[in-house]
């Protein structure tokens, strides 16, 4: 599908600066656990190990941006695919909140994020797709 | 809401590109919008009236 220059433009404008900012946040991860993990407990150690989460603003910034820079039918889609993965999200936790009840393992808050951003990713494709 | 767009594009030999370049849009949208699936906000459609050069009333039809 043949895009059109300003779709071009403000595409490669968010892979610059979320490429940039991802690049700083592996950077800054590396570091915190190659440097933080083997220090003493303690809240330097707290911090250091946290750090990531400075760049990771960079990252939150750059999809601010890029969601300013498109139009509004685009803008309605980006919201419309959030709302849709953060309902299925939603679902799937509750459920296997009631699962761990039963018996399952306990999952770490960490599988919420790769849940919700593949539901997002699948549903943006699907939509996506849909409308051409 | 119905409208002309597709049908004022085609006039002109534009493709949907060249009408996402000039409203300063993506291509998605001017899809969306010519197949009814969106209808657009008064700014837009402003603009839309401004490039073919009608009335916003001869490109969008109220179909109430």
């Amino acid at each position: 599908m043949k895009t059109s220059t300003h779709e071009y433009k403000n595409v490669r404008k968010y892979y610059n600066e979320m490429g940039a900012a991802f690049l700083l946040y592996a950077l800054v991860l590396v570091i915190s656990i190659c440097v933080g993990r083997p220090m003493k407990p303690g809240s330097g150690q707290t911090l250091l190990l946290i750090s990531p989460m400075a760049p990771f603003l960079l990252i939150i910034l750059a999809i601010f941006r890029h969601f300013q820079r498109v139009d509004e039918f685009v803008r309605l889609q980006i919201l419309e695919n959030i709302a849709i993965a953060a309902g299925v999200t939603a679902g799937w936790t509750f459920t296997y909140g009631f699962l761990e009840n039963a018996g399952f393992p306990r999952l770490s808050m960490f599988t919420v994020w790769p849940v919700m951003g593949a539901v997002w990713g699948v549903i943006a494709i699907v939509r996506c797709a849909a409308g051409r | 809401m119905k409208n002309l767009v597709r049908e004022l594009r085609s006039e002109r030999g534009w493709s949907q590109a060249v009408l996402a370049d000039q409203l300063e849009v993506s291509r998605q949208t001017i899809i969306a919008i010519e197949t009814g699936r969106y209808d657009p906000s008064l700014p837009l459609a402003f603009a839309i009236a401004r490039i073919f050069d009608r009335p916003i009333e001869a490109i969008f039809l109220d179909e109430g």
